[in-house]
């Protein structure tokens, strides 16, 4: 039985939430606050959903915010790791510690800090979640360039090819499968972004999370928002199934 | 075996230098931080010939190879190649071939793309490098249905060959080959050395003296960053210049006052001596009398515990010069 251990973490903390939710989403709306209450099972909560009219909008702004987001992040973080990647053995964990740093603060205390330099409005929403995304990103993308072998890098110089021609024909098609893999990650990541559109958006910036958040802990709504959580936990797993994972490189 | 190589004095073969043709390295030097990995090198390679460094790993043989290829810079001294001064020129402006240990195939390009590498960055037309790709495929003896296969798709023996075909197809001035053997089976091992021999000027460094001394026109040993000896193949196997020299090419008897004699000169005849140790090696076995080691034709190898003599001609000795009593 070398799997139960496994399955029972599983069950604990994934599965009993993720049933729990579900049962939430199904309570008749204005009731229930997470503990089970008998002969309540209703759909009433999706059908609200379906019917809502400003749904769409969240909805989209939601896919379309974490589309920029995640290509922000990559354009940022791409770059940024190949400069690690580059730089001399000892100074690379220095540089990787340098772009990880900001996450050893608290969060909030970091956007806090942030809005004080940073404008609100979409612009805002946009640099604050590419700022928290960025150093996932870029330690994913320095763990697989990691993985090509130097010497390909060489025999490419020797060859005849300069730095150029290097990186056009054999880093980037050798990191491409590890690029995919941290955009799938940073694209999860964003759809469910929540503290920079709460902290830097008006109105018009209402993500998915930001509207389970505020039927949750504002208006008390627990079925609406179990109801909302699933629906952004099914916008996620669309990239998740979608997106082919990065073939392993050799 | 084509050993045409010139014998020099032990030292290595400085003192002469011949810049408009073949490989010549001057009193090169390589720090890494403090730590002294080749000192003052000196090295003449003629045009046309295959020269092999032994050396142990750690001795510098990879290091120089590196610094001949342009990926590391000497602190002192200079390169020359064809007449070329390379001593300050970017390795992709260098022209050398080179075959790594590990081969260094592009992974997610098929064989012909692999080779074709290096004419696309030499801007040649597409119909000129497909000839010639096919033509040093051909040459090196890949099969056809291989050579539309990722180098993960090759056997050990077929990304050999398709290293090898790379850093031909280029028409380097000099092929430098890395340990290029170290990871083939015996078999293919030795069928792949004479493939090595194509005729360009070469430079391989090994640690392993069967395919130096099958191979080399001339042979180079290096120690601690050094090039401690330098000649014909025969000549450095039968005329070290010290014991670890010696050791590094084969089997060994030490006898007092820095004589060595090798095995295969010692004959076995009639006596008393009890043989302690028999070693069967196929065609060959290594007996061992009296703390000397006899190799002789397994056939009629004595038992354990038999008596026999051992016969040491005065021609099969050899003082060390670099041996101190």
């Amino acid at each position: 039985m070398r799997t139960f251990p496994a399955w029972l973490m599983l069950t604990l903390f994934s599965l009993g939430p993720l049933a729990l939710l579900l049962r939430i989403s199904m309570y008749k709306p204005g009731q229930g606050r997470g503990f089970y209450m008998p002969g309540t099972w209703t759909v009433q909560n999706y059908i609200d959903l379906a019917r809502d009219a400003v749904l769409p909008g969240i909805l989209g702004f939601t896919l379309g915010a974490a589309l920029g987001m995640t290509l922000l992040t990559m354009v940022v973080a791409y770059p940024l790791a190949l400069w690690v990647h580059n730089l001399p053995t000892r100074q690379r964990p220095v540089a990787l510690g340098l772009i990880v740093l900001p996450k050893l603060c608290n969060v909030l205390a970091v956007l806090f800090g942030l809005r004080l330099l940073i404008p609100r409005g979409l612009l805002g929403v946009l640099i604050a979640e590419v700022y928290l995304l960025v150093p996932y990103a870029v330690v994913l993308l320095v763990a697989w360039l990691k993985r090509i072998d130097l010497a390909l890098h060489e025999a490419a110089r020797g060859l005849g090819a300069s730095p150029w021609q290097i990186f056009w024909r054999v880093t980037w098609p050798l990191s491409r499968p590890g690029l995919m893999a941290a955009t799938q990650l940073t694209l999860v990541w964003a759809l469910a972004a929540l503290l920079g559109p709460l902290l830097f958006g008006d109105a018009e910036q209402t993500t998915l999370a930001v509207e389970v958040q505020r039927q949750a802990t504002e208006y008390h709504r627990w079925p609406r928002a179990a109801a909302l959580a699933v629906l952004l936990l099914a916008v996620i797993a669309v990239p998740i199934l979608l997106v082919p994972r990065g073939r392993e490189a050799t | 075996m084509p050993n045409t190589g010139t014998t020099s004095p032990n030292t290595g073969n400085d003192g002469y230098y011949d810049r408009d043709e073949g490989l010549a390295i001057q009193d090169v030097t390589f720090r890494y931080g403090t730590n002294i990995v080749l000192q003052n090198l000196c090295l003449s390679i003629t045009p046309g010939t295959f020269t092999v460094l032994l050396g142990s790993s750690g001795c510098g043989k990879t290091t120089l190879l590196r610094l001949i290829a342009g990926h590391l810079q000497p602190q002192h001294g200079s390169i020359h190649l064809a007449g070329r001064d390379l001593t300050h020129l970017p390795a992709e402006q260098r022209n050398i071939g080179m075959v790594y240990q590990n081969y260094a195939l592009f992974p997610h390009l098929d064989a012909r793309a692999n080779v074709a590498f290096g004419l696309e960055m030499r801007r040649l037309p597409r119909s000129e490098i497909t000839s010639r790709v096919e033509a040093i495929l051909d040459r090196v003896g890949l099969p056809a249905e291989a050579r539309g296969r990722k180098p993960e798709a090759l056997s050990g023996g077929q990304q050999q060959r398709v290293a090898l075909a790379r850093a031909l197809v280029i028409e380097p001035d000099l092929l430098l080959l890395d340990e290029p053997l170290a990871h083939l089976d015996r078999q293919l091992r030795e069928q792949m050395r004479q493939e090595l021999r194509t005729g360009i000027t070469t430079l391989m460094v090994t640690h392993d003296p069967d395919d130096a001394l099958a191979l080399a026109d001339q042979v180079g040993v290096m120690e601690a960053g050094r090039l401690v000896q330098w000649g014909a193949p025969r000549e450095v196997y039968e005329r070290p210049i010290h014991a670890r020299v010696a050791r590094l090419l084969g089997a060994v008897n030490l006898l007092p006052g820095g004589v060595l004699v090798r095995p295969e000169r010692v004959r076995l005849v009639p006596g008393d001596q009890p043989v302690t140790q028999v070693q069967y090696r196929g065609s060959r076995a290594l007996v061992q009398v009296a703390g000397i080691l006899a190799e002789v034709d397994a056939s009629t190898a004595p038992q354990v515990g038999q008596r026999v003599g051992l016969d040491i001609p005065e021609a099969a000795c050899w003082h060390m010069p670099g041996e101190q009593e």
